[in-house]
């Protein structure tokens, strides 16, 4: 798993007529948490939907290491190593949280028993094991957040890409994840992107920024040079600091 | 006591107790009602199988109860009764007597490999699509049964089929019946198709592959179908097409719907409540009519009040009677709640 890289280049995407991405290119390295911010609408979701293949691009190509996965399947994407979480959460409110992890690795072929000894042992680090009995929908919000990063975790993916883990959690429970994530591309090898709009927690999280706008790349690289890039703090930062 | 035991108790203990009672009492009629109430539950729970776990109506189903039912009939009928009720069959198969239980397993067999072959390309299909093709899946297989001479005698009623299913016989496939369908939903298979059913979008993420999961519990419950078709076929030991059409499909869908499709204790419970609210009625309307209460006969009751059940239940409980939790994590609820409650929302 070392080594390996989630290539993006030149993607686009289309929706009848409205470009939502035009040519976007980025890199996520294995070790390293890439944030990647923008207004809304800038066809942050879009991306991830793109390299996961919720979406199929326009052109451009998605590529894990040398191999192309550009418009695979869902399914064959997940199995190649690219979990994701949801903007909108999307548990399996009816099965039980240790069942809503179990079933990444169920999909992945792993017996009954190993995969929920994989997935309680995962709940426990994520502070979860108290309520690996209870139904999904029965948790709040913020714990459900945090069981479908857990789920998306269970597959042993190489990549991670979390779309607003900590929208609608409160300080503590953001501080709390941003400890989890930060040891987590070390510990499990792992590369993650991060889309988020609190740039308190993206600026402490990433490693390294890339930021869109209007579906265009308008800046990238370490969070001190996207910081101070003009057009950067024009369309995105400016006006997210000074607005509560 | 572990609440999966528990589950397969509450299950399994009311069709013990029904053998129990007909052996007691004795009764023709109540020992025929027995009969058929194990049978109906091993249909229902073949449908929770698949509509409960997929969350998928099926209106198929009681087509594989047919292939079932001609299927075991014809491969164990006595060689000299096959030339008069079966007067066109192949000359290849009018030496073939195989034991009624042999016949009935056949039977099961047939039915889950004819649903293998037609309904892979069924199962990408999702909400409207897979509920109107599944219902056209019904009307061609019928159409089939009218109209295939050779083996099902065409739109007459076929007659002498060995008559094999006793009470034990079905009690026994029902008690069977229930832990499989409760070991299919706990299973690898059941949970992924489960979270599918929450959450397709979700589900294809983490790398289940839908189709092949909805196909998996869709031959199994076809199987179930089969096996029900067969023994029915040698309890009643004569019937047409239409046994398998349209009323068939209401009562048993009825009787999951009421109960409840995402549990197997729901699929149960239906089975039990509504076979008694439909006896129940059915005495009810014999004694207006023999005490002669109005000028006319009253008819029609037990299909009206059924019906009218239906309708209330579902309104008030969309999900069925038993909407989640299985009876053994009914039993663990106090406990859950005061968790729950702990935390909020
Ligand atoms: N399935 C779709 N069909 C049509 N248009 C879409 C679809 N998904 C997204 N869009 C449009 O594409 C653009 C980018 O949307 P996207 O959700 O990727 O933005 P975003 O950066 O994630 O925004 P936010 O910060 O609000 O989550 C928007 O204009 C949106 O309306
Ligand atoms: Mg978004």
């Amino acid at each position: 798993m070392s080594n390996r890289r989630l290539r993006i280049n030149e993607v686009s995407v289309e929706f009848s007529g409205l470009r939502a991405l035009d040519k976007v290119s980025l890199t996520i390295e294995t070790g390293e948490i890439l944030g990647l911010i923008g207004p809304n609408g800038s066809g942050k979701t879009t991306l991830v939907n793109a390299i996961t293949g919720q979406v199929r691009p326009s052109t451009g190509a998605v590529c894990i290491g040398d191999e192309e996965i550009t418009a695979l399947s869902p399914r064959r994407i997940a199995l190649k190593g690219i979990t994701r979480s949801f903007q909108q959460v999307r548990l399996f409110n009816d099965l039980s949280v240790v069942e809503n992890v179990a079933a990444t690795s169920l999909a992945k072929g792993l017996s009954l028993r190993a995969a929920r000894q994989t997935a309680r042992e995962l709940l426990v680090d994520f502070n979860l094991s108290d309520f690996g009995d209870m139904a999904a929908g029965a948790l709040n919000h913020g714990d459900k957040r945090r069981v479908e990063i857990v789920r998306a975790l269970a597959g042993d993916p190489s990549f991670l890409l979390l779309d607003e883990p900590a929208a609608g959690m409160n300080e503590t429970e953001s501080d709390a994840l941003l400890a989890t994530l930060a040891e987590l591309p070390a510990s499990r090898a792992l590369g993650i992107l991060v889309i988020d709009h609190d740039m308190s927690l993206i600026m402490r999280l990433c490693h390294r920024l890339h930021v869109i706008s209007s579906g265009k790349t308008i800046g990238e690289g370490s969070v001190e040079t996207v910081r101070s890039l003009p057009a950067v703090v024009e369309a995105y930062l400016g006006t997210s600091e000074t607005s509560p | 006591m572990n609440r999966h035991l528990v589950t397969l108790i509450c299950i399994t203990l009311p069709v013990v107790l029904l053998v129990i009672a007909a052996e007691l009492i004795d009764d023709r009629l109540l020992t025929r009602l027995a009969t058929t109430l194990c049978i109906n539950m091993i249909l229902v729970l073949g449908l929770q199988i698949f509509t409960g776990n997929s969350g998928i109506l099926s209106f198929a189903h009681i087509g594989f109860m047919g292939i079932g039912a001609y299927t075991s009939a014809v491969i164990t009928m006595p060689a000299r009764l096959k030339s008069m009720a079966l007067p066109e069959l192949y000359p290849i198969m009018q030496g073939v007597q195989l034991d009624p239980l042999v016949g009935m397993a056949i039977g099961g067999v047939v039915a889950a490999l004819v649903a293998a072959i037609v309904a892979y390309p069924l199962m990408r299909l999702s909400d409207a699509a897979a509920v109107i093709t599944s219902f056209a899946l019904l009307m061609i297989l019928h159409t089939i049964m009218v109209h295939w001479s050779e083996v099902t005698n065409g739109p007459r009623t076929l007659f002498g089929i060995v008559e094999a299913t006793t009470l034990q016989l079905a009690a026994a496939a029902a008690v069977v019946a229930a832990i499989g369908a409760y070991w299919f939903k706990e299973s690898r298979v059941g949970i992924l198709l489960r979270a599918v059913r929450n959450d397709e979008v979700a589900a294809a993420a983490i790398g289940a592959h839908i189709p092949l999961l909805r196909w998996r519990a869709y031959v199994l419950s076809a199987f179930y179908a089969g096996i029900g078709g067969a023994l029915w076929a040698h309890f009643i030991t004569s019937f047409s097409p239409n046994a398998f059409y349209l009323r068939e499909t209401f009562v048993i869908l009825g009787m999951l719907v009421i109960g409840g499709p995402a549990t197997v204790s729901g699929a149960v419970f239906g089975v039990f409540s509504v076979t008694a609210v439909f006896e129940g009625l059915r005495a009810l309307e014999k004694a207006i009519n023999a005490a002669d209460l109005f000028s006319s006969t009253v008819v029609g009751l037990t299909e009206i009040i059924l019906a009218l059940v239906m309708l209330i239940v579902l309104i008030l409980r969309p999900g069925g009677i038993i909407e989640r939790n299985e009876f053994g994590t009914l039993a663990r609820w106090p406990f859950m709640k005061k968790q729950n409650s702990s935390r909020g929302e």
